[in-house]
């Protein structure tokens, strides 16, 4: 790879994102040349070019991208409707969100699927998540786009580590080097205690693991959970190592996280929640998944099942207040 | 699109189609190499994207204008391997016929228009 010697690195990632718009035939046989192709140019533009010339030359392939992901998309309904084919109203769906939300930046649309963050972000909330905030878009971009480093009490959207076909959403706790540990539920960080205004506590059964945390594994610790315990345990608390993070839900008692699975390799974060553009009840299991029973099931509740004051609502990063005290 | 379509149903060829036959006609070249060398013959004016290129190529694929050569990696770039592309019979065909075609409107504009010039 070349990546490191091109100042368009974070462009290049951008495109390959933006290739899921055409039509999923298309971008098996011809993504990886498109990338390519991209690659080389950008690399002999930056040769001799300036800023202005690359900024240029983004533009047109955004426009580029824009008319062809229509000409592709229109080629395969055609086709599919002279073979008699209905045409698949999901993908017209998901090449049309990503051109209402991914054109501007880069956000990528995601649905709640747990009440591990409740308080905050709700079964059936889709979200947009912005993935340039995290991703360091080199060192050209770093000063066209907006970039920061994670920080405590970031909300952040994640692939699982033990999974990456999974993403969480999760808040920031502890970053590389900081001393975690649980008593009675509230987090104690570096010695301090927090409070915690963000959190939800609605657990009526005390459970040692869980609210007293780091003690030992139990049957619901995943393999790298273990890992965790066996290698990251300090005198009763857990340190996160370099290029780690530590990430608890805001509904403390019924989340799985960091406690149960392990730190999260700061190269799983995919960005940060931007808003919530529609947050619509309905069962977990019909969210993951257009199926026609759930399609069938929002054509007729839309109106009453959507909750209309979460609209456009932003989840807030919010540090904790630290507060002296604990050991 | 039908796989033996006869030269004339495909004419006029869009810009891109004959910009990219024309710079298949002396070798074989990768998508990058195409790009570079129909913004060459055009001095800069076709600047294809690659969704445009490559959905271009597709067509010109289904239709047998080009076929895929073997993938190897372009000694000017780098290492990396890049799949070549090369015209056909019945590409070089249709680029003749489509550069007949726009000679003959040339000369027929010319003859028009030398009247109102100046």
């Amino acid at each position: 790879m070349t990546s490191e010697s091109n100042p368009m690195g974070g462009f290049c990632r951008l495109y390959s994102v933006l290739l899921y718009a055409y039509p999923p035939e298309f971008r098996r046989q011809y993504g990886r040349l498109m990338e390519q192709l991209l690659r080389d140019r950008c690399r002999d533009l930056a040769r001799r070019s300036g800023v202005l010339t690359l900024l240029r030359f983004a533009g047109q392939v955004i426009a580029d991208w824009l008319r062809t992901t229509v000409r592709e998309r229109t080629a395969v309904w055609s086709a599919g409707r002279k073979l008699g084919k209905r045409s698949s109203v999901t993908e017209w769906a998901g090449t049309f969100l990503i051109y209402l939300f991914a054109t501007a930046t880069l956000v990528q649309a995601y649905v709640i699927p747990t009440p591990s963050m409740e308080g905050n972000l709700l079964i059936g909330d889709h979200i947009l998540v912005d993935r340039m905030v995290f991703a360091d878009p080199g060192p050209l971009g770093r000063h066209i786009l907006p970039y920061r480093d994670v920080e405590r009490g970031d909300i952040v959207v994640f692939l699982y580590p033990e999974d990456v076909r999974e993403t969480y959403v999760k808040r920031i706790i502890g970053l590389p080097g900081d001393r975690i540990r649980l008593e009675n539920g509230r987090v104690v960080r570096n010695g301090r205690r927090l409070v915690e205004p963000y959190t939800q506590h609605t657990a009526v059964q005390p459970d040692p693991y869980r609210d007293n945390f780091p003690l030992a594994p139990e049957a619901s610790t995943t393999p790298r959970g273990r890992d965790m315990f066996q290698h990251h345990v300090r005198s009763g608390e857990v340190v996160v190592p370099p290029g780690m993070l530590f990430a608890l839900g805001d509904n403390r008692e019924n989340s799985a996280d960091s406690r149960y699975w392990g730190f999260v390799p700061r190269e799983n974060v995919l960005g940060k929640p931007l808003l919530v553009y529609w947050s619509y009840d309905a069962p977990t299991a019909d969210l993951q998944e257009w199926t026609l029973d759930h399609v069938v099931d929002v054509a007729q509740h839309f109106f009453t099942r959507t909750r209309w004051k979460r609209s456009f609502l932003v989840p807030r990063s919010q540090p904790a207040e630290e507060v002296g005290g604990a050991r | 699109m039908a796989k033996h379509q006869s030269p004339p149903e495909l004419l006029p060829l869009t810009p891109p189609v004959f910009h990219i036959l024309l710079a298949l006609a002396e070798e074989e070249r990768h998508g990058y190499g195409i790009m570079q060398d129909v913004a060459r013959q055009t001095d800069g004016a076709l600047q294809l994207g690659p969704g445009t290129l490559y959905g271009c190529l597709k067509r010109m694929l289904a239709a047998g204008l080009v076929e895929e050569s073997e993938e190897r990696p372009d000694p000017a770039l780098d290492d990396e391997r890049r799949r070549y592309y090369r015209m056909t019979a019945l590409g070089k065909r249709l680029v003749r016929a489509e550069a007949k075609r726009l000679a003959g409107a040339v000369t027929v504009a010319m003859a028009r228009l030398a009247g109102e010039s100046a």
